[in-house]
């Protein structure tokens, strides 16, 4: 039956009227979008077995939440919103034509991730010092635990930052050529997305 | 071109995704043997509970019996067999089977030395004080 | 069948068979045994019955991996396989080995193999799944190089392809994991965190990158879809199968000495290690919806499809009802965990190796696709087997359950051997569900001889 049909070859070319501009272009591809999703959905089961087992130690989580260092963590918000603005403007380029000129914004990106990743290795030092571990308590398990993965997902979306920039750098973006670009900005923006979510949660919320 | 560059992108994040997690795997194993000191009670690692071991392996008793869980199911947990029965019971248990009830489950008699059966009970005793985080809910096992 | 030396696949696939038979053989006898207590004691006791019911059947899922991986590479790589007597050889040396062991489980005790075969020297045995003896063992591992040796050189000099790269990468990670077997150290927590790096990295990790290949490949061959389209989601299930099944490995690590964060670590990635499974099961349907051709082999498909359901309910949903921590704590070690194995190992890796036989036997023997009336047969050993698998699972669920609640949930528990009396009933209705299943595999041996005109070869 649908055989028949396939092997058949039109005679004219059947051609159904191209939609008008009202389907939306999705950036980036629809399997890093599937990944995208998949993220957020392991981050988004952290978060609530955060909050449910915030929710049987309250008191405790409260009094180790004061210990956490909130000016290292605000630092940080700065660095990733401004690491994601940086990354706009260079898709933005890459869009217009330039290519090129995309790349050294792509860098002040990367350059902010790796602000974000010192700060957070001197944080880390600090804290561990003090005796905190996996094993010291529950809130310092999801702190260590959520921060931590967050961090690795931070090293990541910096080697695609680098990727990146290496395709800017040799021209490889333009209008017709975006897929690549702009999958790499959905990451590092659902990077940053989380954080936007984990500071407040973890750092600040009580 | 764009379907290519697609697969070439999720063969990327295969091998990035895997190699991340290999990490994470292999920190929290770093993180977890440094831990076990706390919950393994290793100082009560005895050369009898060594050699307790060694006949629990050599006879198989996992074949039947579930050991903090892990085993078979067709006979009981021993992960707490000594608090539930002592080191007299589990003994004299061992020397008598089988019972040959009719159409009951039936255990091997091993012909296990006097001395094989205290390391056997060493190796049971020391394995019902690792911390298990009060796993089994009950003395039934 | 395209290249000459593919045909090496076929003695691996009829021992793979031949072990199944076996292996369903002591599972009836053990079966038996759970409510006949003394049923072949003192002759075959329930652990050796069980240690060969168990090793028949990693054993039989390995000749069925190699041959499948012997028939596909080949065709993959567009070249004959590097060397067909290399693998004939250890065809031999894989069977007679393995016939070897399980006839060293049932005519000498146990602790007598193990003096007898090194034990001594490096103590491997003793351990669930794991009971070879040390020389068993360094055959498989030599087995096993000279399988991925002869299966990496004919990658080597032939067309690269996805499906081929994955099966090649699951392969060698079954390879290097088992090593672990070889670790047995006197810390019993220590023993306990590696062995599962043999068992959980096996079944919930580079397995699935074997099973998912070898999966696509069929797909590919039946359907005629696009192989851009295949390849592509195929690392999508695989990243999918190892993002949630590396850190999934804490489920194992809740209640055996282990920190207590692998309570929460484990519970939250292994809760979302059904994703790949149910991944799989869209994209096989998704693919025969798709397809452009009405390939002959209509048994290959049902096969293939039922592949990705039961794998899913088996290892994807069972799995999930007895993840979380919290449900575990009472469910550990007990029939939940057997109701959970059976339909997770049948669904994913049994009929797997089905499939591709299914596929792949037709066109060894020289034919595209079966008689009608072959292929009928077939598909009744299908249904047969799956149906009767659902209700061994679904008896063992209930007799978990009441077991669960007896001994471990009740504010007067019970002790063990008195609950399982109290289950009695289930393990009978569970008895009858396997004999049914014996049928199905009976069936499934009939198929292969049962007459008619095949599906000729096209070639095209």
């Amino acid at each position: 039956m649908n055989t028949c049909a396939q092997t058949l070859m039109p005679s004219l070319p059947v051609q159904a009227p191209a939609p008008a501009a009202a389907v939306r272009h999705l950036p980036g591809d629809l399997a890093i979008w599937v990944f995208i999703f998949a993220e957020l959905l392991v981050f988004g089961v952290f978060f609530i077995t955060y909050a449910f087992a915030r929710s049987n130690n309250v008191e405790l989580f409260n009094a180790e939440q004061l210990a956490l260092d909130r000016t290292s963590g605000a630092v940080n918000t700065v660095l990733l919103l401004t690491s994601s603005f940086l990354v706009v403007r260079a898709v933005q380029f890459a869009q217009a034509g330039e290519s090129r000129r995309a790349a050294p914004w792509l860098a002040g990106a990367f350059a902010c991730g790796g602000g974000f990743v010192v700060v957070k290795l001197f944080e880390y030092a600090e804290k561990i010092a003090a005796g905190v571990s996996l094993s010291s308590s529950t809130f310092h398990m999801f702190y260590l635990s959520l921060t931590f993965f967050h961090f690795m997902h931070v090293i990541l979306g910096m080697v695609i930052l680098v990727a990146m920039w290496n395709g800017a750098r040799n021209g490889r973006y333009g209008p017709d050529n975006m897929n690549g670009i702009e999958t790499g900005a959905a990451y590092w923006h659902m990077v940053d997305l989380v954080w936007l979510i984990l500071f407040p949660l973890i750092y600040v919320m009580r | 071109m764009s379907g290519t560059f697609t697969k070439a992108m999720a063969r990327n994040i295969f091998y990035g995704g895997t190699v991340f997690f290999f990490l994470l795997l292999v920190a929290l194993t770093f993180d977890t043997m440094s831990g076990l000191p706390k919950s393994d009670n290793r100082a009560n690692l005895t050369p009898s509970v060594l050699a307790g071991k060694h006949i629990w392996e050599t006879r198989n008793c996992i074949g039947c019996h579930t050991l903090l869980g892990e085993g078979a199911y067709f006979a009981p947990e021993l992960g707490n067999v000594y608090p539930r029965r002592g080191p007299e019971f589990i003994k004299a248990w061992i020397k008598s089977q089988p019972t040959g009830a009719p159409g009951r489950r039936q255990m091997p008699q091993f012909n296990l030395t006097e001395q094989e059966l205290d390391d056997l009970v060493a190796f049971l005793k020391y394995t019902s004080e690792i911390n298990t985080q009060k796993w089994p809910p009950n003395i039934e096992g | 069948m395209k290249y000459s030396s593919q045909s090496v696949a076929l003695p691996y696939f009829i021992a793979a068979i031949g072990l199944f038979v076996g292996q369903i053989i002591f599972g009836l006898a053990m079966g038996l045994q759970y409510v006949v207590g003394d049923f072949l004691f003192p002759e075959i006791p329930f652990n050796v019955a069980r240690m060969v019911h168990t090793n028949l059947l990693i054993v039989w899922l390995l000749f069925g991996f190699m041959g499948a991986a012997y028939f596909l590479i080949p065709e993959e790589t567009e070249t004959e396989l590097y060397s067909p007597k290399l693998a004939l050889l250890m065809f031999w040396v894989f069977l007679i080995a393995g016939a070897a062991t399980i006839l060293g489980y049932l005519l000498v005790p146990y602790s007598t193999l193990a003096e007898m075969t090194g034990n001594n020297i490096l103590a491997t045995m003793g351990r669930e799944f794991l009971e070879q003896p040390l020389l068993t063992k360094i055959g498989i591992v030599i087995v096993a190089l000279a399988f991925l040796f002869n299966i990496s050189m004919t990658m080597l000099k032939g067309r690269k392809t996805v499906i081929s790269i994955v099966l090649l990468l699951g392969l060698w990670g079954l390879a290097v994991f088992f090593l672990f077997s070889f670790y047995n150290p006197g810390n019993l927590v220590k023993d306990k965190f590696y062995w599962w790096w043999v068992v959980h990295l096996w079944v919930e990790g580079v397995w699935e990158l074997i099973m998912a290949a070898m999966l696509a490949f069929v797909l590919i061959k039946v359907t005629g879809v696009d192989r851009e389209v295949i390849e592509k989601w195929l690392y999508v299930i695989i990243t999918l199968a190892l993002v949630t099944g590396l850190i999934g490995t804490g489920h194992h690590y809740f209640w055996i000495g282990t920190p207590q964060y692998w309570q929460w670590w484990g519970s939250i990635f292994s809760a979302l290690e059904p994703i790949p499974f149910f991944a799989m099961t869209v994209f096989a349907f998704n693919m025969v919806n798709r397809r452009r051709r009405e390939h002959p082999n209509k048994a290959a498909v049902l096969w293939a499809l039922g592949t990705g359901v039961m794998a899913f309910l088996g290892a994807g949903v069972w799995g999930f009802l007895h993840t979380l921590a919290p449900v575990n704590f009472y469910t550990h070690g007990s029939q939940i965990t057997a109701a959970h194995g059976h339909m997770a190992f049948y669904g994913a890796y049994v009929l797997v190796v089905l499939t591709i036989i299914s596929y792949a036997m037709p066109l060894l023997r020289g034919r595209a696709a079966n008689s009608e009336r072959s292929q009928v047969c077939e598909m009744w050993a299908f249904w047969l087997m799956t149906i009767s698998m659902v209700f061994i699972t679904l008896f063992l669920t209930a007799a978990g359950i009441l077991q669960v609640w007896l001994q471990r949930v009740s504010d007067t528990p019970m002790p063990f051997m008195q609950v399982q009396d109290q289950i009695a009933l289930f393990y009978w209705m569970r008895l009858w569900a396997g004999v049914v299943f014996s049928i199905g595999l009976v069936t499934y041996l009939v198929s292969f001889f049962v007459k008619g005109e095949s599906k000729p070869l096209i070639t095209a």
